[in-house]
């Protein structure tokens, strides 16, 4: 009863998180994604372009890069606009224009195990192929499988001018150039030095020692284990070391042809195999 | 500020649809589909074969088969378990089961056109090549997404899977009692041929025509509406063949060509690759 009146209260002063209610505005852009896919790095790119007077933090990202479960409705109301909000939903047709980022799901399975053993969801030593089981089942987040959430976007959006797709190992490769890319879909202006300059703030290097004169400062953290980081290797491929061949096998069998689709190489079977052994793999071709 | 305390105290209450915010349960079964798919229908039927003693109808459907959007939390949260629920929500990964009910989208276009003249969403005369664009540009009045965004959110992710029932409407049509069995397996009911052909009867389209006659008033869906059109209108597969318009068929099939073959439906169109997936 207590709890349902704070909650009145908060809500009542617009200090709760909207979520799912939060009200959307024609101009708003979404940073989609399926969790531990980069989504953080590109805010921290984003905010550090569109504000470079006040360089990203831990502290000050959920304000210029809002995340509709970690912001207050009453931040959300201030914020200047076009705002660029972070989701990891599945398909949703009220999204007016959205930068969707992919990632291979063999590294994402090992960052989201590694981030799970932070913030002490699952035991530091909890085998990874329990976690691959359950990645792939869809059942280590509330956004649907990494399959389903891609298709979802894929099938429904790919190739519409007001979606721009975009992979984590590109933005890796050629930071600058990928940003460039969210620059002009998103008409903002910005010039070499600018985004050299939201790049530069927005290392690996630099994201992680904030991340340790800031450890407490976001929820994405907060009360987590210390001495593992949210930062971690900032990567690709780390699953080629990583990832048990078994494990690899499973997924690639799972999503063969949509990692395919998405230019992620295979390193097991052939696609027509794995189009066999699974739904989702045998739609994510269209047939002729 | 009024507004928003009644607001407020209705949600304190649980007195508000939740919608796509519905608590779900692990033995839930969605009935879910694109609004104008055969939805209601189907309700009829899965309220016919598993609740007869209580001789379902517009008056009763809402209990029987709770639909997520019409109905307050409170009123969803006190329904008998398992849940039947209705809902037209594109893809939400919480549904545990779900019978999918897909229609050909250019008998759905039809079926919306006469549905918003009925509820004074469009006047009697407006253009139907001009709501077809409406329809395919995804600028109709409810927030389902577009017929291919729902339809292509829930195949591409769970067609295959054990707990997804994909019907066609077509096919609920042509041969009802072998379909409404598939469902009750799917259900994990097994009823016999006579309760099966006794669902089929009470929630025929001639039953519904009269039921709707005497209890239209009654209903969420049809009480604001206009009386002098039918909610249960040609209940028929292929209308589109005579009522739409050469341009209009085009328009849906290369926009959704490629899905609608995937969903079985024949395609005149000759490019049937959908925007952006074409595999090199």
């Amino acid at each position: 009863m207590i709890k349902h009146l704070i909650a009145g209260v908060k809500r009542g002063l617009g200090l709760h998180m909207p979520d799912r209610s939060l009200l959307i505005l024609p101009d708003d852009i979404f940073l989609v994604s399926f969790p531990k896919s980069g989504n953080t790095w590109t805010r921290f790119l984003l905010a550090n372009l569109r504000f470079p007077d006040q360089p990203a933090t831990w502290a000050n990202i959920d304000r210029a890069i809002p995340d509709p479960t970690g912001t207050t409705k009453r931040d959300f109301d201030r914020m200047p606009r076009p705002r660029i909000i972070k989701s990891h939903e599945c398909f949703d047709p009220r999204y007016p224009r959205v930068v969707y980022i992919v990632r291979d799901p063999r590294d994402v399975v090992v960052s989201q195990y590694h981030y799970h053993r932070k913030i002490r969801k699952i035991a530091d030593d909890s085998p990874i192929e329990t976690f691959v089981a359950r990645f792939l089942a869809g059942e280590t987040c509330p956004h649907g499988s990494w399959g389903q959430n891609i298709a979802t976007w894929l099938y429904t959006s790919e190739g519409n001018p007001r979606f721009l797709l975009l992979r984590y190992e590109d933005l890796v490769a050629d930071t600058a150039r990928e940003l460039a890319k969210v620059v002009s879909f998103l008409n903002l202006s910005a010039t070499p030095e600018q985004i050299a300059q939201a790049v530069e703030r927005s290392s690996a290097d630099r994201m992680r020692q904030l991340e340790k004169a800031q450890p407490d400062k976001n929820g994405l953290m907060r009360g987590s284990r210390k001495d593992l980081s949210f930062v971690r290797a900032a990567g690709s491929g780390g699953w080629r070391s990583d990832l048990p061949f078994p494990m690899v096998a499973r997924i690639e069998a799972a999503w063969g042809p949509l990692m395919q689709h998405l230019g992620y190489e295979l390193s097991t079977r052939s696609p027509l195999e794995a189009r066999d052994s699974d739904s989702l793999g045998m739609l994510s071709s269209t047939p002729r | 500020m009024i507004k928003r305390l009644i607001a407020g105290g209705k949600h304190f209450l649980g007195m508000y649809p939740p919608g796509r915010r519905i608590e779900v349960l692990p033995d839930d079964i969605f009935l879910v589909s694109y609004p104008k798919s055969g939805n209601t229908w189907t309700r009829f039927l899965i309220a016919n074969l598993v609740y007869p003693e209580k001789n379902p109808d517009f008056s009763n459907i809402n209990d029987l088969v709770p639909d997520v959007e019409g109905m307050s939390k409170r009123d969803l949260a006190r329904a008998p378990r398992p849940r039947v629920l209705k809902s037209h929500q594109y893809f939400d990964p919480r549904y545990p089961k779900i019978i999918y009910v897909v229609r050909d989208p250019r008998d759905v276009v039809l079926s919306e056109y006469h549905f918003d003249i009925k509820r004074r969403a469009i006047a009697e005369d407006f253009p139907l090549a001009q709501f077809v664009s409406r329809f395919v540009r995804g600028e109709l009045n409810h927030p389902y997404g577009t017929w291919g965004e729902n339809v292509a959110t829930w195949l591409y992710t769970r067609r295959g899977d054990p707990r997804f029932l994909l019907v066609k409407y077509e096919a609920l049509q042509s041969q009802t009692t072998d379909e409404l069995r598939r469902i009750a397996d799917f259900m994990g009911i097994s009823p016999d041929p006579e309760r099966l052909a006794f669902a089929a009867r009470q929630s025929s389209a001639d039953r519904m025509r009269e039921l709707e006659k005497k209890q239209g008033h009654l209903w969420s869906s049809t009480r604001e509406t206009r009386q002098d059109k039918p909610f249960v209108r040609s209940a028929k597969a292929g209308g589109w063949k005579m009522e739409l318009p050469e341009a209009s068929v085009a328009e849906i099939e290369s926009a959704w060509g490629g899905l609608m073959r995937e969903a079985g439906y024949e395609v005149a169109v000759s490019n049937m690759v959908p925007a952006g997936m074409e595999r090199g």
